[in-house]
């Protein structure tokens, strides 16, 4: 058997101690050690973003990291956000701009803007879809996620970087 | 995957030949085998380890046959590996010819790649093998220079 | 149908739970006592099994079982044939199905050998390599050409060849024609394998309850009720025993339509055998190899012309690769000999295939479902023919057109649905001349491309036609009901996998019925709710469901008129249904809340008129006659950098007739998704097999599907021509963007490179592969 180890990790605001193979990868672990099944597993090679966490703030593959690697550090997924009675702005422009179709990709793009919206409260079409391009999705062809980030540009303006960074820590 | 080329050796074509033929100078010639023994006078078994880019550490057993052996000049081999990350086979051949005072050898295999290291290590097979085959080359040419009683390893 | 909902822009119901990442897909499930699945799967392409032996992985820790095909005795059988040929006269078709486990050989890489099932998936694929396993391996066959003509090897010896199916269609006198020709232009045309690639892949759960013997399975499948009764008839239990669940899913695009995979089989059995809830989800690699994919045909085809453009007939000779089986009939090639027609006359056609069994994965319909190769051949046949003849590209489509008033056309051959091929309505020069419009065609012509080449641009234009045939068959059903809280149930048999039936039905039944459309819940997928249906498939749930759902919603309409009627002391002619209630015309304080209603239509105690139903509930199926034919334009501005090849799509514009929109929000999306999906399939995406049948690029990292930087925002507009065959006049849209996307940048390719001689005769490109071109097309050495 392998090694156990002990990881301490806060998600969502939430501590959590658990002990863990030094394999389990992080996405494994938030979705059924925690059963937080928002963060959804596109290819387990980093490459569709479908399981972008926050991890201390910054944008991170979760099939990418062990859990053991975030022993005493801050986690951030979808369910952190908001709930379906209060939608994150974010969300709540994705749902305006029909940003979504099956929506496997979707939390995953989420977590991939936070911190770009957070450094750049005001992008361009070409730089938003630069910042899209790390994240792979099917359904939507890309155009209405472009909108719904310039719809949420538009609607934050001066209170982009507050509101933002308050859901990232 | 195509793998050939050519390589100085220093010592003659006899010298180079009995080397060849010695499991324990092979094991050292071959980077990652962890162990070879010749099972019969044209038969080689062993176990491999190699890695390709996002596949670490893959083990393999490898069945090596000699054929068309024609001492000291040439032989031609018929290789066959296979392990949990996927599979190679093919043939591969050896020429030695005087060049000087030592040796030029000619090698070319041509081998088929299958399983994952085919599926996700595409891009680095060519250059995986060419390594592996210089390394090779420079493990046998220190070998071939100590039993020569030249310079140290 | 304009009305309140029906052609409204109405916001998705169900975003809010996929947005907070609170929907259930199949890997979600937590089950107590789960167990997890990994399959050993082939390394080989073709190979004969000597050994399999896994005794050791059984008795590694956390490992309940392992399964070879030998352990599975009884239950081991090819699967069913899900779609028999079509009736085509002098057909011939060789049925070779899918096993659960390969037995004596294996036929792709990929192919399953063995079930491990554990405690984790972690510890499954640890004990993957226990498993001691001898193959011999056979040559492959991957050529489509060799493996008729002079096979190294047979994929199924019992046929003596690797020819699957041998079909030809044909109307008129093509040899007449070709005689009466002024031109005739030939070319061989060349469509390689690409992968849906869904985000989400494939997953089966299975639960078997001892106490009550029930199984419940949830799935990723795109046709929940068949797998039931399929995997009812195997396993020996009455349909009534089983529920498969189709929850939310990640995309389907086609391969989850393919029914009975060998793990959508085994888990069930795993389950029962086993006594605790079972789970497999395949891994993306996995998915490259063990889930269906398309779409390499070889066409050598010719296209007889008269002077002035106008086509007299086609010949088209085919080779189509069906992989190491054919479960799936012959629905794809079959649309690619339908498609092919396109919104032209055609006077003459003959349409000759031959299906290939190749050591390669199984080929089922992907979003597109070979139409596109149709689409290919044509348009490709039509800008050649253009060129020759000096004749414009617009005109010499218009001057073949099917006109408005020559509807229904009959092409006199048979479709997938195995009805001859009657298109139902349609205007083919509007959209043209929309489109034409739209990417500003004759400014393009006259002044911006002569000024951009001056500058030593090289900016091309392409603008394509195609139909799309849709709302296929046999039929769907719904059962809409009025709660006595005043909310409506609806369900349906049809699965959804991002479409927005939770919100496009919703509309459907909300206008009929005079309610909010958020008071309308919808349940899809689900046997336990309804239990007669085919599927999500070639672009007709909207048309087929939603046609039941309407149905339904007016059986109950008539319900409530009935019964409110005599209550409300009124003829039901006065009545009107809105905003939740039923009341006088005019005088909504004299009337009820359909709640209300509800419940006095479900007395506990009393007498009724004998032949009541009791509630507001009504079924209803809709089946159409045959398929309809929805149609568009794809214009596209690309640029070509002439060094390195590299293509940049400056603009995109599509004319799209679906008949009635439903909702044009979900319209225009399933359009822009699927020039995505074109684009890819266009440009970035192929799947690389070797000679061995080795696939050398099973991962994202070398199948590159299309980025936010690659896809621009399409332009759209729409062209209404209500079909006939369902109530709602609608038509499908799900494929259309992706089907004629690669014809397009084909033609916009060239355009850009005119006077090169590059001629683009193969899909995909990429910008190697047009880097090549160029330098043949240079005389490079």
């Amino acid at each position: 058997m392998n090694g156990q180890h002990t990881v301490g990790v806060t998600v969502n605001g939430t501590s959590y101690q658990r002990s863990v193979e030094p394999r389990l990868l992080l996405s494994d672990f938030l979705r059924h050690e925690l059963g937080l099944t928002g963060t959804h597993v596109g290819c387990e090679h980093g490459v569709c973003g479908a399981c972008t966490v926050l991890l201390d703030g910054a944008a991170v593959r979760s099939c990418l990291v062990f859990a053991v690697q975030t022993d005493g550090r801050a986690v951030t997924t979808v369910e952190g956000l908001g709930g379906e009675a209060q939608l994150h702005p974010l969300q709540q422009a994705f749902h305006e701009a029909h940003a979504l179709q099956c929506g496997f990709c979707t939390p995953g793009f989420l977590l991939s803007l936070l911190p770009f919206l957070r450094e750049h409260p005001d992008p361009s079409e070409h730089e938003i879809r630069e910042a899209l391009s790390g994240n792979l999705c099917r359904c939507t062809g890309y155009a209405n996620i472009v909108t719904a980030v310039q719809r949420f540009v538009a609607q934050s303006a001066p209170q982009a970087g507050a509101r933002v960074s308050g859901a990232a820590r | 995957m195509i793998v050939e080329g050519t390589y100085p050796l220093p010592g003659t074509p006899d010298v180079i030949w009995n080397l060849l033929m010695d499991p324990e100078v092979l094991v050292k010639a071959m980077p990652g085998t962890k162990e070879l023994v010749r099972t019969a006078p044209d038969r080689y078994e062993g176990v491999m380890r190699i890695g390709i880019g996002p596949i670490t550490a893959a083990e393999f057993e490898l069945v090596i046959l000699l054929t068309d052996m024609k001492e000291p000049h040439s032989y031609a081999m018929q290789i066959d590996g296979k392990g949990r990350a996927g599979f190679t086979r093919g043939t591969a051949s050896v020429e030695l010819s005087p060049d000087g005072a030592g040796s030029m050898m000619h090698y070319s295999a041509d081998l088929q790649v299958g399983g994952k290291i085919a599926a996700v290590g595409q891009r680095l097979l060519d250059s995986v093998s060419k390594l592996m085959t210089r390394q090779g080359l420079e493990a046998l040419n220190r070998e071939l220079q100590s039993r020569l009683g030249g310079a140290a390893v | 149908m304009a009305g309140r909902y029906v052609g409204e822009r109405v916001l998705r119901l169900e975003d809010a739970r996929l947005l907070t990442g609170r929907a259930l897909f199949v890997d979600d499930l937590q089950l107590p006592g789960l167990l997890h699945v990994a399959f050993l799967r082939s390394d080989e392409a073709h190979a004969r099994i000597t050994r399999i032996d896994a005794t050791a992985a059984r008795s590694r820790p956390g490992v309940l079982a392992a399964y070879t095909a030998t352990d599975l005795g009884d239950y081991w059988r090819p699967g069913p044939l899900l779609v028999p040929p079509p009736p085509i006269a002098g057909l011939v078709f060789h049925t070779a199905t899918q096993v659960p486990l390969a037995r004596d050989k294996v036929r792709h890489v990929g192919e399953p050998l063995a079930m491990v099932v554990a405690e984790s998936r972690y510890l499954a694929e640890d004990a993957l390599e226990d498993i001691v396993v001898e193959l011999d391996p056979l040559p492959a066959v991957t050529d489509l050409e060799a493996a008729l003509l002079e096979p190294a090897s047979l994929v199924h010896e019992q046929f003596g060849s690797n020819l699957a199916a041998h079909v030809q269609q044909r109307k008129g006198d093509y040899a007449a024609a070709r005689a009466a020709a002024h031109r005739v232009i030939a070319r061989r045309f060349h469509y390689d394998r690409g992968a849906a690639a869904a985000i989400e892949n494939r997953g089966v759960v299975a639960q078997w309850d001892a106490r009550v013997e029930e199984l419940t399975v949830w799935d990723t499948t795109q046709a929940p009720i068949p797998i039931r009764n399929g995997l009812a008839a195997l396993l020996g239990l009455r349909e009534s025993q089983v529920r498969v669940i189709a929850p939310f899913i990640g995309g389907g695009f086609g391969p989850k339509i393919m029914m009975y995979y060998p793990e959508e089989v085994l888990v069930p059995w795993a389950a029962m055998r086993l006594g605790r809830p079972v789970k497999w989800i395949e891994d993306r690699r996995e998915n490259f190899y063990a889930t269906t994919q398309e779409r390499a045909q070889i066409h050598d085809a010719e296209l007889a012309v008269s002077i002035d453009g106008k086509i007299l007939g086609v010949r088209d000779k085919f080779l189509h690769d069906t992989g190491a089986y054919d479960p799936y009939g012959l629905t794809v090639p079959i649309n690619t000999q339908c498609t092919l027609l396109g919104p032209y006359v055609v006077p003459h056609y003959d349409s000759e295939f031959t299906a290939v069994f190749t050591n390669k994965p199984i080929v089922t319909p992907v979003r597109g479902a070979g139409r596109q190769h149709g689409v290919f051949v044509m348009e490709r046949l039509l800008d050649f023919a253009a060129r020759e003849l000096g004749i414009d590209r617009v005109e010499i489509r218009r001057r073949n057109y099917i006109q408005p008033d020559a509807f229904p056309y009959d092409h006199e051959i048979l479709f997938q649905d195995f009805r001859p091929l009657v298109y139902d309505s349609g205007n083919y020069p509007a959209a043209l001349e929309k489109a034409v419009e739209l990417i500003g065609y004759d400014g393009f012509v006259k002044q911006e491309q002569p000024r951009l080449r001056r500058e030593g641009r090289h900016v091309g234009l392409g603008i394509v036609s195609y139909i799309e045939g849709t709302g296929i068959g046999p039929y769907e059903g719904a059962r809409v009901t009025v709660e006595p809280s005043g909310s409506v149930r609806l369900a349906t048999g049809v699965g959804t996998q991002g479409q927005g039936h939770f919100t496009t039905f919703a509309q459907i039944v909300a206008e009929v019925l005079g309610v909010e459309v958020g008071c309308v819940q919808v349940s899809t997928g689900d046997t336990r709710e309804f239990t007669w249906g085919t599927g999500t498939f070639a672009s007709r749930g909207a048309v087929v469901a939603g046609s039941a759902c309407h149905a339904a919603a007016l059986k109950v309409r008539e319900k409530i008129l009935g019964l409110a009627a005599p209550l409300l002391g009124v003829p039901p002619a006065e009545l009107v249904l809105e905003a939740g209630s039923v009341h006088v015309r005019d005088a909504p304080e004299q009337g009820m809340r359909l709640g209300e209603l509800a419940r006095k239509a479900n007395p506990l105690r009393g007498a009724v008129t004998p032949g009541t139903e009791p509630g507001l509930e009504a079924t209803a199926y809709f089946g159409p006659d045959r398929g309809n034919a929805a149609s568009g334009v794809h214009a596209m501005l690309v640029e070509v950098d002439a060094e390195t090849a590299a293509v940049r799509i400056k603009r995109y514009v599509v004319v799209h007739d679906c008949g009635t929109i439903i909702n044009p929000m979900v319209v225009e999306a399933q359009v822009q998704g699927g020039v995505a999906h074109g684009i890819g399939n266009a440009f970035f995406e192929q799947l690389s097999f070797d000679e061995n049948g080795q696939l050398m690029n099973a991962s994202f990292m070398d199948y590159l599907l299309p980025t936010a930087l690659d896809v621009p925002s399409v332009e759209m507009a729409h062209i209404e021509t209500p079909s006939p065959l369902n109530p709602l006049g609608t038509k499908g849209v799900g494929e259309a963007g992706a089907i004629p996307t690669g014809a397009a940048f084909a033609q916009a390719i060239e355009d850009a490179l005119a006077g090169s001689g590059v001629e683009i005769t193969e899909i995909p490109l990429s910008p190697n592969r047009l880097f090549e071109l160029l330098e043949a097309a240079r005389g490079a050495p």
